[in-house]
């Protein structure tokens, strides 16, 4: 097959493509399964052996069995061709595969085109800093590929990455523009692949022993408070989560059937915060105990929850309000009173046995005290408790005496039930890390937590931390300092030396603004941003006038400085220009060819009111510039200036 | 191209040569900027080739230059049977001697009128043509250094008529200019009839200068101040020739320096110390036309070609 | 001529009478997305459709740099070409059915190389060219000559897809340029030099010249020419003898129109007349030409040869 000379493609163009392909299916091999990244590579490999050896390319007879073959395996894989993991893999072997297919001009558009295609998939599993910032990086590269397959043989790599970074800098003013102004829309504009949103971090409703202690190794951030007011005291920063009512024995479950509506009387002035969470893929949103007042989309459940109308699939900011002072539920659905005082069977004897002596002799607060004496006094507080066994309380009450928070929570309990108080587990997190830098409270997945909740009679439901009595320090001052050393938290909480935990705030905060006001700009973000501008309510056509003007702007700055040229730098032809521009403006223009003394001589014809003047000009510049002298430049200046009076 | 005086009270120099234009002007009616340029030839210390059919006036012209600057004149009648021996000179021999005796030819003269040099066979006008060259004559084996100043005013018809040779392109580089005087205008013409001829009047011009002070003057056009930019100006128009599709090829390097010459010699006698843009486009017809060779044709490059170009090049 | 054809015509008519240098200003350049760049708009739409889809915000970012990449990269497109000076250069004759090449120069007085430039007179015919910053480059465009004459450089696109191919910007240049095109010469042999009218001028074996000696026959030498009586006396042992004379040094051909068939046409008399001056030439005649109108004297020599192709190119039988 020949192609016409302006459409083969350069053999020293084809490395560019290479690197635009390794550079933009690379980050990729991170999370695809590693047969994929195995094979995308090998192709890759291959395409660049054939270019290096300067061999034939491979037939359509063999393209197309690998094409087949590789969404063969794909489909085995995902079982799917669509979605988002699926479709990131097709991109990502048909841009390999399309190296073995470099032969005119056309091919390599496709690839480069590809390439910006595939920077976008990137997004769909980070979207932070850096992630931006290598993203940035492969588009200059992308662009300068792009440059050289069109600036051909002459070009060098240096001035192709040059012109590139040139055009990237110059249409980032487009690209802020264009961001703060181009009108949302939120998303989904339709439904999503199944696939669009695993891998989120986060709790989950149910609880067995290590289910916290593994989600506490874990140093992501779950969500970020600002409070309106000032930071309530730590140890009362109990953020709700599931309710877990269900105990068969190693598991604790929510309950899913329906719950009598929540009675909650508020005890003390409520505080008011906003809370980006996260996303966990779960519908709770992690309200301060005990939320008072809702986002319109979210409602308080039975269990003094905080339920958002759908799952939060991406970072989304609520507006709360809470109570830190309650009352729940002070009379209660019998209902529920007897679900919350089960307990399966034939397990844990010994903790039942222990429970029901208890309960012979004492009130409730008794009780409750008695089982918060028996973890403090010799209990230990880790994260790397012994295997427990089929009966696990009984284990741990009476011979590890060692757990982690969903133990203590899980035994005291079980403890309760046994002695007839009725009693569950909350999951949820507690404490966080005030950020100073930008004010904001940053709880982690290493915040998570769980405790117990009693109904006493008369005062409702409340809140029992048996960790506290274990480990005071976990409550007050957090889980860094409550575990001993070498426990397995992550590093980064883990190192206290002051300029890192002074680095990481100043981190976290900088990914705190990129998350508030770059990933979190969503319509109603925009709306608040051009009321600041001066354009309340603005509604799409102010947007598309506010954009064009601003594009329009852009686009006149840089035709200025396309057309721009360099200026004159001798003073002599400067002036001399100035008063050619003076004379172009009473309509004699001077031909680029005409000499002084001929323009002089039509001046006098046409303009005689300006000839005098104009002479004076011309002298003075013939001997400023053609003269044998430096010093007329004053005589010419003056003259000028009389011509421009 | 229009003859330009000084408009500017641009330095001014004692104006030796005003009285010399002015009598030929007297004598030669209505050609002013062609005296102009044939003395600004001879004061770059060039040759002149005058070129348009009999009876314009080629002679006279010669003849009054010649007369008004005080220069030894001798005038040689170019024929097909003239030898080079006829311009360079012979040797004979003397009996009472007993030894040879060179008597010069006419070439031995400060202004050599070469009348209708086409007429010659190529072997002789190259013997005058080496002579313009070298400024020396080289006869039996001697060579004879030539009076200073040495100008050749050559006239030539045009090539067209029967029995010529015209000449060699290589040779009519030599010619620092070429003018044609072309038909004088009607108020001239009327001059010239009731005044019955200009020749005798030739005869009774005396001299301005004194034989030695032409050199002088020579030296001082040529120091005349050419500055950068005009410099790139006559870089400028002598690139243009070598692009321009009117030409068949460009000017030559000698020809920028010849341009450059005539055009400092032009800014003298304008009275000027510098050299302006002007002074080269007054030139340049003169200098540049029988140097190029028009593409449509093969003959002299056209006055409108020369026009288009200077048109074609921005002055810096 | 088409609506379309028309209106192009008046669009992008010549202005200037194409012998001075021009500069490209803004007037003159046109730019169009090129298919590549609606590729690019294809995709973009699509990743934004994307970025909307799953809520991106920096996938909007990404949509939106490279908008504004496409932008910028017309107008860095646009400033390829202007400010480029386009200079006319001259162009050597040639032969009917030979390509003819136009010299045209242009001129980069920015600081940044222009690269991917593309000049096409014949559309399929596209000459590539880059100036380097600050510098001048030559270029030569073909132009296939179809018949003798003046053959004038048609309207010549400058374009250029540098620096992104998103877009095309071009120019039409008219450099009024033209190039002479020779006949096509038809190989004939030479006429015989002898029944020239001006056949006093002859020499070689005319036989008015005093006897020189005698030379070897060559194979080309007509059989009328041997000197049979001088031959003879070798009795075939040497080579045939042909008879010299001395005075005319070179044979003189007087090429006639009047020599060729009449009854060809005008156009192959001409061709063959101009296949006897190329073989005259060749052969280092002396010749001279005659045509309707016009008669060059003998003569030889480079100059006399072009002199003598030039009148039969723009002859008018």
């Amino acid at each position: 097959m020949s192609t016409p000379a302006r459409e083969a493609l350069d053999r020293h163009a084809t490395p560019w493509l290479f690197a635009t392909a390794l550079a933009t299916t690379a980050p990729h091999f991170m999370h695809q399964p590693p047969w994929l990244s195995a094979v995308a590579g090998a192709l890759l490999l291959w395409a660049v052996w054939l270019w290096w050896k300067d061999q034939r390319l491979p037939g359509r007879w063999i393209l197309i069995p690998l094409v087949g073959a590789g969404s063969a395996g794909i489909l085995f894989e995902f079982h799917t061709l669509f979605g988002r993991d699926a479709g990131v893999a097709m991109l990502v072997m048909f841009m390999n595969m399309k190296l073995l297919e470099l032969k005119s001009q056309r091919d390599a558009t496709v690839v480069v085109t590809l390439g910006y295609f595939l920077l976008l998939t990137h997004y769909l599993y980070s979207q932070s800093i850096p992630t931006g910032l290598w993203l940035l990086a492969t588009m200059w590269l992308v662009t300068a590929t792009l440059i050289r397959l069109h600036g051909g043989p002459s070009s060098r790599p240096r001035d192709t990455l040059r012109h590139a970074g040139l055009l990237c800098l110059q249409a980032i003013p487009f690209m802020l523009v264009l961001f703060l102004l181009f009108p949302r829309i939120s998303g989904p504009l339709w439904g999503l692949p199944s696939d669009a949103f695993t891998g989120k971090t986060g709790l989950s409703d149910s609880m067995s022993p290590g289910s916290i202690a593994q989600l506490v190794q874990n140093g992501d951030i779950a969500f970020r408070v600002r409070f309106d007011g000032a930071l309530p005291p730590r140890q009362k920063l109990y953020w709700r989560g599931p309710v877990m009512e269900q105990f068969d024995g190693t598991t604790w479950h929510q309950y899913k059937g329906r719950q009598p509506a929540a009675q909650l009387e508020s005890l003390s002035p409520p505080i008011g915060y906003e809370s980006t969470l996260e996303a966990h893929n779960q519908r709770w949103l992690l309200a301060l105990d005990a939320p008072v007042a809702l986002p319109p989309e979210a409602a308080l459940s039975g269990t003094l929850t905080a339920i958002n109308s759908k799952p939060v699939h991406e970072r989304q900011r609520f507006r709360l309000t809470s109570s830190l002072d309650y009352r729940f539920n002070p009379s209660e659905d019998p209902l529920v009173l007897r679900r919350n005082l089960a307990l399966p069977a034939n397990r844990n004897p010994q903790s039942r046995a222990l429970a029901a002596q208890w309960r012979a002799a004492n009130a409730p607060e008794a009780i409750i005290a008695k089982a918060l004496a028996l973890f403090a006094a010799d209990f230990t507080y880790t994260l790397q408790p012994p295997l427990l066994g089929v009966h696990g309380i009984d284990d741990f009450l009476f011979q590890t005496k060692r757990g982690f928070c969903e133990h203590y929570a899980a035994a005291f309990v079980v403890l309760m039930r046994g002695a007839g108080i009725p009693a569950r587990v909350v999951g949820g997190y507690q404490g966080g890390e005030f950020n100073p830098l930008d004010g904001y409270l940053v709880v982690r997945q290493s915040d998570a937590h769980a405790w117990a909740e009693v109904w006493l009679d008369g005062q409702g439901w409340r809140r029992v931390d048996p960790t506290a009595a274990v480990s005071p320090n976990r409550i007050e001052t957090g889980i860094a300092d409550a575990l001993a050393f070498g426990e397995p938290l992550p590093m980064l909480i883990q190192i206290r030396a002051d300029w890192i935990r002074t680095l990481r705030y100043r981190w976290e905060a900088i990914n705190n603004a990129w998350n508030q006001s770059v990933l979190g700009y969503d319509p109603q973000r925009q709306r608040e941003f051009l009321a600041r501008l001066g354009l309340p309510d603005a509604d799409w056509r102010s947007l598309t006038i506010a954009l064009g003007s601003a594009c329009g702007l852009l686009v006149a700055g840089l035709m200025g400085w396309a057309l721009y040229k360099q200026p004159q730098r001798d003073p002599v032809v400067r002036l001399w220009h100035q008063a050619l521009r003076h004379l172009a403006r009473r309509k004699v223009d001077c031909a680029p060819w005409e000499t002084p003394l001929d323009l002089a001589r039509r001046v006098r014809e046409q303009r005689p009111e300006l000839a005098e003047a104009f002479q004076r000009v011309v002298d003075a510049y013939l001997v400023a510039r053609y003269g044998n002298t430096d010093k007329h430049l004053k005589t010419l200046r003056d003259a000028v200036a009389r011509l421009r009076q | 191209m229009m003859f330009k005086s000084t408009l500017s009270g641009l330095a001014g120099r004692p104006r030796a040569f005003d009285g010399v234009l002015e009598q030929a002007g007297r004598i030669i009616l209505g050609k002013d900027h062609e005296i102009r340029l044939a003395i600004a030839c001879l004061l770059a210390n060039g040759h002149l080739l005058i070129e348009d059919l009999p009876g314009m006036g080629k002679t006279t012209l010669a003849h009054t230059l010649a007369r008004l600057l005080g220069l030894h004149f001798s005038r040689i009648q170019f024929t097909s049977d003239l030898l080079p021996a006829d311009i360079t000179g012979v040797s004979i021999f003397e009996r009472d001697k007993s030894e040879f005796r060179f008597l010069p030819g006419p070439v031995f003269a400060q202004l050599v009128l070469a009348d209708e040099i086409n007429r010659a066979t190529p072997k002789t006008q190259s013997a005058l043509l080496e002579a313009m060259e070298e400024g020396q004559v080289t006869a039996e084996g001697q060579t004879r250094m030539l009076p200073t100043p040495f100008f050749v005013i050559a006239t030539q018809n045009p090539a067209h008529q029967i029995g010529t040779f015209p000449l060699p392109e290589s040779q009519l580089d030599r010619f620092l200019m070429r003018l044609e005087l072309g038909y004088p205008d009607r108020a001239a013409e009327r001059a010239l009839l009731a005044a019955g001829g200009q020749r005798r009047r030739v005869e009774e011009l005396t001299p301005l200068l004194a034989p030695d002070e032409l050199p002088a003057l020579q030296l001082e056009a040529s120091n005349i101040h050419a500055a950068g930019p005009l410099i790139d100006y006559v870089q400028a128009l002598v690139e243009a020739t070598r692009q321009n599709p009117a030409f068949q090829h460009g000017l030559s390097p000698r020809a920028g320096l010849a341009l450059l010459a005539a055009a400092r010699a032009w800014a003298w006698l304008a009275g000027r110390d510098m050299v302006l843009p002007d002074d080269v486009q007054a030139v340049l017809p003169a200098v540049a036309r029988h140097r190029l060779r028009s593409a449509q044709g093969g003959g002299y490059a056209l006055a409108e070609d020369i026009a288009a170009l200077i048109r074609s090049v921005a002055i810096p | 001529m088409g609506i379309v054809a028309t209106l192009k015509q008046k669009l992008f008519r010549w202005q200037s009478d194409g012998t001075a240098p021009l500069r490209l200003g803004q007037r003159r350049i046109f730019i169009v997305p090129s298919r590549g760049g609606l590729l690019y708009a294809l995709a973009l739409i699509v990743m934004l459709i994307g970025a909307i889809n799953y809520n991106l915000a920096l996938g909007h970012a990404l949509v939106f740099l490279l908008a504004g990449l496409g932008v910028v990269g017309m107008i860095h497109t646009f400033r390829n070409l202007h400010g480029l000076i386009v200079t006319p250069g001259r162009s050597g004759p040639v032969f009917a059915g030979e390509t003819a090449h136009f010299e045209l120069m242009l001129d980069n007085d920015r600081p940044t190389p222009r690269l991917g430039l593309e000049l096409e007179a014949e559309s399929g015919n596209p000459v590539f060219a880059t100036v380097n910053r600050k510098k001048s480059s030559k270029l030569n465009i073909p132009v296939s000559s179809k018949s003798r004459g003046w053959l004038t450089l048609p309207r010549v696109r400058l374009s250029t897809r540098y620096p992104l191919g998103l877009y095309t910007a071009w120019a039409y240049l008219q450099p009024a340029m033209r190039c002479l095109v020779y006949p096509q010469p038809i190989a004939a042999p030479l006429p015989d030099s002898s029944p020239t009218p001006l056949g006093g001028e002859r020499s070689g074996d005319g036989g008015q010249e005093d006897f020189a000696g005698f030379r070897d026959r060559q194979p080309a030498d007509s059989p009328r020419h041997v000197a049979w009586k001088a031959s003879a006396r070798n009795a075939g042992e040497g080579p045939l003898l042909i008879k010299q004379f001395a005075g005319g040094a070179q044979v003189e051909l007087m090429l006639d129109w009047q020599l060729t068939d009449a009854a060809l046409s005008d156009e192959t008399r001409i061709g063959i007349l101009t296949g006897w001056v190329l073989a005259a030439d060749a052969a280092d005649a002396h010749y001279g030409l005659r045509l309707p109108g016009i008669d060059i004297p003998t003569g030889s020599g480079e100059r006399h040869r072009q002199l003598c192709l030039e009148a039969l190119a723009l002859c008018q039988p």
